[in-house]
């Protein structure tokens, strides 16, 4: 089957059912995206699917229906996502386990809210766990992101 | 009599799934449905109304949806503080579809995963508001055209043949609890309480 993954086509030889992280992870090697639950309760595996959060854990690789980005698709190390560069500032990492499903999730909220109260932004991010704790360094970095956005 | 087949929305796009989401509409005879069994259409239709599969995600107001029913304990909101916002499909935090994810494949059956059906993840709108109400209640509201959308008991017997969300809470997957009946058998009791007058109890 054909998927486009950060503005490139692949062919891959997989089961419909394989769910899309596996076929980023073990077919086509891109290993930023992670695995914590495998069930939609960890938010680890976050990738957009046009532009729209995606748990890929949750979607069979026969369902994709659009282009599929992922955080080596992002930015780049050049020039970076205005979440990754507030990442970066805020030093937000401790392990940085979830932060590519965080930093994916954040993206794709700031492009459909990008004045979110603080409200919306724990609503938007509770299906992100952090198993280091790092909520509060999260939350700085997002609103430093909203504001990079509005500034652009 | 007048028999209209509907086959749902999967049908096209999921050859799989389409043989049991046909759903035929077929109502009784005008005036042959007394009283007594159009009350029990009812309350087989609260039934299915009240069971969780349905009712967890008619929350009005609210923009919660909920987790209750036999493998949820006491009844609360739904984990991770999702919010359906007034979009009613979560596009001002997380879209429901996120986790939710639209599944033209038939699979939705890993339990404790997301729910998935063929369709965008959504609450129903604030006016079918019935979880924790009775049967009273729900009666009232389904038949109020103001609260049900306009709509007449052969279009809210249609809207049940063709949504395919609506279809999921008979087939809910994982280790999930199916609403009672079947979609069919729903469907007749609505079209018989239909052709009864859609009498409610406190007539
Ligand atoms: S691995 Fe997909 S949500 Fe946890
Ligand atoms: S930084 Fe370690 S899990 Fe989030």
């Amino acid at each position: 089957m054909k998927l486009r993954v950060n503005g490139k086509d692949h062919h891959v030889d997989v089961e419909d059912d394989m769910p899309l992280l596996w076929v980023l992870r073990d077919e086509l090697g891109l290993m930023g995206t992670k695995y914590g639950c495998g069930i939609a309760q960890c938010g680890a595996c976050t990738v957009h699917m046009d532009g729209i959060a995606v748990r890929s854990c949750q979607l069979a690789a026969a369902d994709v229906d659009g282009d599929i980005t992922t955080i080596e698709g992002l930015g780049t190390p050049e020039s970076l996502h205005a979440v990754q560069e507030a990442w970066v500032e805020t030093q937000v990492a401790q392990c940085g386990y979830c932060q590519s499903g965080q930093i994916m999730q954040v993206a794709s909220f700031l492009d459909m809210n990008p004045e979110p109260t603080d409200d919306q932004i724990d609503a938007a991010m509770s299906g992100n766990l952090c198993r280091c704790g790092a909520y509060p360094r999260i939350r700085a970095a997002i609103r430093s992101a909203a504001g990079k956005m509005a500034a652009a | 009599m007048r028999i209209l087949l509907i086959a749902g929305l999967l049908a096209a796009a999921a050859p799989l799934m389409a043989a049991e989401d046909q759903v035929v509409i077929s109502p009784p005879a005008e005036g042959s449905v007394n009283l007594e069994t159009g009350l029990a259409a009812w309350d087989r239709i609260y039934e299915v109304a009240s069971h969780p599969r349905c009712s967890n995600c008619h929350v009005g107001d609210s923009d919660q949806p909920m987790w209750s029913g036999p493998s949820y304990g006491a009844p609360r909101p739904h984990g991770m503080n999702i919010r359906a916002g007034d979009s009613r499909i979560g596009a001002e935090t997380i879209p429901c579809r996120t986790c939710h994810v639209t599944n033209e494949t038939g699979g939705n059956d890993m339990p404790h995963g997301a729910p998935q059906v063929a369709d965008a993840w959504q609450l129903p709108p604030v006016e079918a508001d019935w979880f924790g109400r009775t049967s009273d209640e729900i009666c009232a509201q389904l038949r109020d055209p103001e609260r049900n959308d306009g709509r007449t008991f052969m279009e809210l017997a249609d809207h049940l043949g063709h949504d395919v969300i609506l279809h999921w809470a008979w087939n809910p997957g994982g280790t999930r609890e199916a609403a009672p009946y079947s979609l069919q058998e729903h469907v007749d009791d609505l079209l018989i309480w239909g052709v009864a007058g859609m009498p409610c109890h406190f007539d």
